[in-house]
């Protein structure tokens, strides 16, 4: 049915799509890593070449009741529910910066246990819903 | 209650913002390809309005289309 | 058959008519969704009233998703079996695409400001959605200022077929790696995560975007069939 120039446009675009799509797997394996916006705390607990004095990103969800907020800094606990790392910032932090929500942190390792932050970014969750549904939920 | 609705507990700004950047931009865009669509139909009556008699028939018989663009500028020739 | 179906003479009265239909439902329809997403929706558990960007943010991601997966489809059809009208359509529905590519880009960073606290973040999700636009650029300068027509065809469909590998890397970022951007609330496979109180003005503002951009699609179709019978006039 189809005529000979139409079965070669369609093995040309075949070769074309599969190189192409060869091409694009491949790069996105080489760059996964750079991908990544920020690391959780486990990722940077099995580090092992880890380099302190390196800008990072820390991401992860605020810990409950963790949040201690004095005169000069704000300290809170980032978690992924496996490792824990303290974090002090100082300057204000977004309206949604709030406990057992998701957070990143821009900063620098002082070690394995200690985050200094020069900024705080919340991340929200996918869930829509009105406030009313939510107090239903806790009763 | 009004007063309520532009203000939207500090978030008014971003919200009635974003909404009208949408509605801007699409009224831009809207008001740009209605001009460029009119332009065109004009400019083919005019064409059209160029032939003779009887290629005007030959037209009115043969395209719907002619005869759309045309009840579309309420022309008669 | 083929032909017939095509046929320019159908397809715009075919237009015409749904362009009558749309104008006449697209202002109720408009009024109605404006009043669901901005005053009787209700506020988010947790953002409040910011959360009501959302519905012009989410329906222009989807259209602009949409649209150039439609673009490389048609391309890839055209390339196959050289059919005139597709090109066209392409022509018509490219400035669509960057339009509201431009907007979910722009509406949310508005909303990221708020939320997230910054209005830019290089994230997956985010560099994906620049990368899009950038392909949309680039179709639309190919298919006005790349001469002749048979070489701006072929540009046209190689860049929107590699564009759409960047389809699924948009769709699929938020899971595959770490980003600030929230994972989808609307899965095609199981549950929603949005309420059904603010489910249906989102779908609401997706129905008039969707009819928005079949009315500029129609009109730009309409002039192009014009352009084209313009140069046949004279041979009649």
């Amino acid at each position: 049915m189809l005529t000979f120039k139409v079965k070669r446009r369609i093995i040309y675009l075949g070769i074309f799509c599969f190189t192409l799509f060869l091409c694009f797997f491949y790069v996105i394996k080489t760059l996964n890593q750079s991908l990544l916006y920020f690391k959780t705390p486990s990722e940077i607990f099995d580090d092992q070449n880890l380099d302190l004095s390196k800008e990072i990103r820390l991401g992860g969800m605020v810990k409950k009741n963790s949040i201690k907020v004095n005169k000069r800094e704000i300290q809170f606990i980032i978690t992924d529910l496996k490792k824990e790392i303290l974090v002090s910032y100082k300057g204000t932090v977004p309206n949604l910066f709030l406990e057992e929500k998701g957070v990143i942190a821009e900063g620098k390792l002082k070690d394995k246990k200690f985050f200094i932050a020069n900024r705080v970014l919340a991340k929200h969750d996918e869930n829509y819903k009105p406030p009313s549904e939510n107090q239903l939920d806790k009763k | 209650m009004i007063e309520k609705l532009f203000l939207m507990n500090g978030y008014g700004a971003y919200v009635w913002a974003s909404f009208g950047i949408v509605f801007i931009s699409c009224l831009i865009l809207f008001i740009r390809t209605y001009n460029k669509l009119k332009k065109y139909e004009k400019n083919f009556i005019k064409e059209i309005q160029e032939l003779n008699k009887e290629e005007k028939k030959v037209l009115q018989t043969r395209s719907k289309i002619f005869t759309q663009v045309l009840k579309s500028q309420k022309k008669i020739i | 058959m083929m032909r017939n179906l095509f046929s320019l003479n159908k397809i715009y009265i075919f237009s015409e008519k749904t362009l009558t239909f749309i104008k006449s439902v697209f202002p109720v329809l408009l009024i109605l969704g404006l009043t669901f997403a901005l005053v009787l929706s209700p506020p988010d558990y947790l953002q409040g009233d910011v959360v009501r960007i959302m519905y012009v943010h989410v329906p222009s991601a989807w259209i602009a998703l949409g649209t150039f997966s439609t673009l490389t489809v048609l391309s890839i059809i055209n390339f196959i079996f050289k059919i005139k009208i597709l090109e066209i359509v392409n022509l018509c529905i490219a400035p669509i695409g960057l339009l509201f590519t431009c907007l979910a880009i722009i509406t949310g960073s508005i909303w990221a400001e708020p939320t997230w606290g910054t209005w830019w973040a290089w994230d997956a999700r985010l560099t994906s959605m620049i990368v899009l636009m950038f392909f949309y650029v680039m179709i639309i300068y190919s298919q006005k200022h790349i001469k002749p027509k048979n070489r701006s065809l072929m540009f046209t469909s190689i860049i929107s077929i590699i564009g759409a590998i960047n389809i699924p890397i948009i769709k699929y970022s938020v899971e595959w790696w770490n980003t600030l951007h929230q994972p989808a609330s609307i899965k095609i496979t199981g549950e929603t995560s949005i309420h059904s109180s603010m489910l249906m003005p989102l779908m609401l503002m997706l129905l008039i975007l969707l009819l928005y951009s079949a009315l500029i699609f129609l009109m730009k179709y309409k002039t192009e069939i014009i352009k084209v019978k313009r140069s046949g006039v004279k041979r009649l």
